[in-house]
This record gives C-alpha cells, sequence and structure tokens, in this order.
C-alpha cells in the first residue's frame, strides 16, 4: 500500500515541540518552526542547545515530551513509519557497517527503504559516481578516510530520494579541506529541489552558506529565526567593535549616555560590541575614540552571525 | 531586536511524491538478516569459537568418559554426552551473537537501522534467525562429529523433528536472553564477563553429562526449573531415548509423549517471554 502525502504540508511543521529527559534535564523547550519543501533551514547553536534532541525528535529516535512534529503531513509520534519513510538522516556520530562495503552499505540501505531493487542499483551508481566514491564502492568502509565516510552517509540518505534530509553536525571532527569539500557537496544539495535540508551546525560560515534561514537555539529554545541576511541585519550595516579596561557596563553607560551606543549594543568580558546605525563606521570609531575608554583597541566591521548570536545569549557561538 | 519568524518561506515548488509506508515485513526482515549474515561471516571467531568446546567435549572428554562410565541407563555415554554438549553449543552461540548487537550500538551502525521505516523489532529478529541458523549449522557438525567417533543416534522422523524443535526453541530462548543483556550492559568487556554465568554455568546442573537424579535434592529441583534440563530432556528422547528417562526425572510421569509436550512447552513458554522481554527492552533502548 502506497499513502500520499498532503500536497499542501510544509516539509516539516513543528509546534511547540519540547523534551524533558529523565532527571528533569529540560534540552528542548516549546520550539516551534516550519521548513518550506526544498528549503535548506539550520538549526544554530553551540554544543548542548538542543539542536541534537529536536533533530531526534523529528527522526524518532527521541520521544518528544510536549508538542508535535510532521514531516511531509505526517506525525512523528502517531505515524513514526511514515515519517520515517519520507525522511533520512546523516548523524554527528559514525553511522555505517564498518566491515562491510560501501555499496553494500547502500544497498541495505536502499532495501530498507524499501527502493525497488533495479531503481537502487541505478540509484546507487550515480551517487558513488557523484560522490566520488565508485573506485572504493567495493572496499570495506573500515579502509574509508574520515572524509569519504562522511560522503558515503550522505550518499547512504540519498539512496532513498528523501523529502527531508536531516544533517546533524556533518563536518564536526573532520579536518579543514575536508569540511570544504563537504561543505561544497552540501550545498550541492540545494540545487535537488525536491529535497529539504535540516543541518544543524554550530559553525557560523556553514549556516551562513548553506543555510535560506537560520534558527538560532539557546539553552532549548529558539531565540531569532530569519533569514542569514535579515539576522545580521538587525544589528545595522557595521558595527564597533572595543576592548576596555576595567569595567565594560560602566563604558557602555557612558557610550549610551552619549548617544553613541543604543538598546542593541552588549558586553562580553571586556568586549563592548555597538552596533552603528547613524553614523558611518569611521565616524563612530572616531567619536568613540575621543571618549578615551578603549584602551585595548577598537575597530569597526560587518556583523556576523556570531555577534547575533552573543547579543541574543551573551555566549559565543563557536570556537 | 530581531523578528522570529516561524513560517517558511515557499521559496521553492513544493513537491509532493507517494512514499511507500505500509509494505511486507519479510524484504527488510529478509535484508536484515542478509547483513547480519555478512558481518558474522566477517567475524568467524562468532562461528567458530562457540564450536570448539562442545566439539572437544563430544569428540575428546566424551569417549574417553564413555571408557570409564560405559553407559548411563542403557545408553551409550558418548552418545548421551553428544547431545548434551548441543546444551552447551547452543547457549554458548547465542551469547556470542549478543556481541554482534554491542557493536552495532558502538559503532553506530544501530542508528541507521533505527531510523528506517521498519518496525525496530524487526532489527531483534533479524539477528535471530542469523543466530538460529548459526546454531544449526553448529549442531549439525557437532553431531556429524558425534557420528564420526561413533556416537549412535535413533533418526525416525518425529525424534529428529522433536529434537530440532527443542534445540530451536532452547536458541530463540538463549538469544532472547542475549539480546537482552547486550541492551542493558553499557560495554562489551562486561557482556562477555557474563557469558559464563549464563551460557555455561547452567550446563553443569541441567542433566548434560549425568542424570540430574544424581544431583541433591536441592540441586535436581533448581535443574527443573531450567529450559536447558527440559531441552536436553526433549533432544535424548527424540535421538536417544525412547523410554524418556530424562523426562521422567523430570515429570515423574509414565507417558513420555506427554512428558515430551510438557517439556517442550516449558522451552516454548521461556522462548516466548524471553524473546519479547528482549523486543521490549530493544525498543525502549532505542527511544531515549
Amino acid at each position: 500500500m502506497q499513502r500520499r502525502t498532503k500536497e499542501t504540508s510544509p516539509a516539516v511543521d513543528v509546534t511547540g515541540l519540547s523534551k524533558t529527559y529523565a532527571g528533569g534535564v529540560e534540552a528542548v523547550k516549546d520550539v516551534s518552526f516550519t521548513v518550506a519543501p526544498g528549503e535548506v533551514f539550520g538549526l544554530l547553536g553551540p554544543n548542548g542547545a538542543g539542536k541534537s534532541t529536536t533533530v531526534g525528535m523529528l527522526t524518532t529516535t527521541v520521544l518528544p515530551t510536549g508538542g508535535s512534529a510532521r514531516l511531509m503531513g505526517h506525525d512523528v509520534t502517531d505515524d513514526p513509519l511514515a515519517a520515517r519513510a519520507v525522511s533520512a538522516v546523516v548523524f554527528q556520530d559514525a553511522a555505517v557497517d564498518r566491515s562491510l562495503t560501501g555499496r553494500r552499505n547502500l544497498e541495505i540501505h536502499a532495501r530498507l527503504w524499501g527502493v525497488a531493487a533495479p531503481a537502487a542499483s541505478q540509484v546507487i551508481d550515480e551517487l558513488l559516481d557523484g560522490f566520488g566514491l565508485a573506485e572504493i564502492a567495493g572496499r570495506g568502509v573500515d579502509s574509508y578516510s574520515g572524509g569519504q565516510r562522511r560522503r558515503l552517509e550522505i550518499a547512504r540518505a540519498l539512496v532513498s530520494r528523501p523529502h527531508v534530509l536531516f544533517l546533524d553536525e556533518p563536518t564536526v571532527g573532520l579536518d579543514p579541506r575536508i569540511r570544504f569539500e563537504l561543505l561544497d557537496l552540501i550545498a550541492g544539495l540545494r540545487a535537488r529541489s525536491e529535497t529539504t535540508v535540516v543541518l544543524t551546525t554550530h559553525y557560523l560560515d556553514e549556516a551562513e552558506r548553506l543555510c535560506d534561514r537560520v534558527a538560532i537555539v539557546h539553552e532549548g529554545r529558539i531565540v531569532a529565526l530569519d533569514t542569514p541576511a535579515n539576522l545580521r541585519a538587525g544589528l545595522g550595516a557595521h558595527l564597533v567593535e572595543l576592548r576596555v579596561d576595567g569595567n565594560a557596563s560602566r563604558a557602555l553607560a557612558k557610550l549610551r549616555a552619549e548617544g553613541l551606543a543604543g538598546d542593541d549594543a552588549f558586553t562580553v568580558g571586556a568586549t563592548l560590541t555597538v552596533p552603528v546605525h547613524d553614523l558611518t563606521p569611521r565616524q563612530a570609531v572616531a567619536a568613540i575614540a575621543e571618549l578615551d575608554i578603549a584602551t585595548g583597541g577598537i575597530s569597526a566591521r560587518p556583523p556576523t552571525l556570531d555577534d547575533v548570536y552573543l547579543r541574543l545569549t551573551g555566549d559565543r557561538l563557536a570556537a | 531586536m530581531t523578528a522570529i519568524t516561524t513560517t517558511a518561506p515557499s521559496a521553492r515548488p513544493p513537491v509532493a511524491v507517494p512514499r511507500p509506508v505500509s509494505r511486507s515485513i519479510t524484504a527488510p526482515l529478509a535484508t536484515l538478516t542478509r547483513r547480519r549474515f555478512a558481518l558474522s561471516a566477517r567475524t568467524p571467531r562468532e562461528i567458530i569459537v562457540p564450536l570448539m568446546t562442545p566439539i572437544l567435549f563430544s569428540v575428546v572428554i566424551a569417549p574417553a568418559l564413555a571408557k570409564v562410565t560405559g553407559a548411563v541407563r542403557g545408553i551409550d555415554y558418548m552418545s548421551f554426552v553428544a547431545i548434551g554438549t548441543v546444551g552447551l553449543l547452543v547457549p554458548i552461540n547465542c551469547m556470542f551473537a549478543g556481541i554482534g548487537v554491542i557493536v552495532d550500538r558502538e559503532s553506530g551502525a544501530r542508528r541507521d537501522l533505527l531510523a528506517a521505516p521498519i518496525p525496530r523489532s524487526l532489527i531483534v529478529f533479524g539477528n535471530l534467525a542469523v543466530a538460529l541458523a548459526i546454531s544449526a549449522l553448529q549442531v549439525l557438525a557437532l553431531v556429524g562429529a558425534a557420528l564420526l567417533r561413533g556416537a549412535r543416534f535413533d533418526t525416525h522422523l518425529s525424534g529428529v523433528g522433536l529434537f530440532a524443535a527443542a534445540a530451536a526453541l532452547l536458541a530463540v530462548a538463549m538469544y532472547g536472553g542475549a539480546e537482552t543483556l547486550a541492551n542493558r550492559v553499557a560495554k562489551q568487556e562486561e557482556y562477555i564477563g557474563a557469558v559464563p554465568a549464563i551460557a555455561i554455568v547452567p550446563w553443569f546442573f541441567a542433566g548434560s553429562l549425568f542424570p540430574i537424579t544424581a544431583l541433591p535434592s536441592w540441586l535436581a529441583a533448581f535443574a527443573k526449573i531450567l529450559p536447558l534440563t527440559h531441552a536436553l530432556a526433549v533432544m535424548r528422547y527424540g535421538l536417544l531415548d525412547g523410554r524418556g528417562t530424562g523426562l521422567h526425572d523430570i515429570w515423574g510421569m509414565s507417558n513420555p509423549t506427554a512428558m515430551a509436550a510438557l517439556s517442550l512447552a516449558v522451552v516454548a513458554g521461556y522462548a516466548a517471554l524471553l524473546l519479547s522481554v528482549s523486543v521490549r527492552v530493544f525498543t525502549r533502548s532505542a527511544v531515549r
């Protein structure tokens, strides 16, 4: 029997999703968002923010304690088999049969996802070629490099042509060159308009480069959700960053009193960050320098998602 | 202040393709079984190691003891012990099969299986199918080795059927225990440490090397609640002991067919209980 997905449904529809683990740890708190078909959506936050728990609930390996979530119209709690049938996931840690060949791993995945054998064989060949794995497909995965194994895992997830693909911290632990290659590869997924991608990451460049929209997650809650450009635009075109000796909060109060800083200025340790709205960056730096409070240096630059995250949470996003 | 816009833009045209959801469990079960076979074939220790001790017992120790002991209640001792070693082989093999469950978990491979659109209990049944198949092959090897060494068995169809049923149900029960333990312990070392207590210790009390009537009465009473004792009595009734003396030691009745049915029911009860517990433990451990 085949079940039709609901054509009007968003690919991912999350409403009030919560997870409290045994012992009372609230990992996810009342999270809501929707993801359109074909969209690349990022969950951005540091380790422990609740991103992987959210993906766990969406992939039915973590049981929600509140709220609901639907994948292509299928409720992950009430109809988990249907939800799993329309999705695939690339896990943060390795999740392959290392003693089997790369091709065998893909074949097993295809069969478990119900891909008919002739179609599976063709799709697997295409993916192995497309991901540069054709020559090593007959080798045991335990002989693969970290990058090759990661590419295999992404290829495997695509064998069933999922409507929703979850990438949980796909580049963690990879060296910079392999990470860059993988980002290219994931960016290529955007061309597959039929695939909705939900990506979790704590790397800003990944979110900025890959995602149509980003949800910033902090302590289990979504504290901001918009396009990367709109999130940055909330801090203006430029900001001034200065290091101060002594009390940064007192320096901020002085800047506000002088009309050089607004409510969106913030401090982290000895660093004071001031979004610039009405002045040019050069004018703002000059005006602040005249106050003689920036003893450790002063500079102007465009805002990043890290600044957005810092302002919203008071924590740095990525090391 | 950044606005939170939780509704997705319709950036790209929605696509909705029918997806296969409800399908036969046969195909995914066959896939899981083939996967486990492929993995087992790459770790020959799982197949060879469990065979070593029982074969040694059957072809070296039992014949040596037979020269001293002669016969047990008119049954050639070597043949008596050959069947007894099946009660060692099956539990050891099933416990070794449980290591694969831990390897799946530690290597992360289990996570992709859990994300598959299949009932998660099928993962347990796929493992069980392989444990049963490998047990069957090993029992055939053991019986073959015993025959070559001079053991004698009655091979009428009903007897072979009883033997096979008892061995298969014992394997199901033991694999259920193995799967449960594998999902409860954190480390492979911890699991391996528990194997002798579960797979070997009961063997000494279950009438494997001598009738349970030779045990102190309290130990004989304990032996009667072990599934292995019932399985061995049925297996011997099927291939060796048409009078059902081992069954009589357990039940004290005079009708061997009835006693065999009762003992088979006991082993089946253990198999059903332990397998259902293992499925429950696995599915619970799979979801946080």
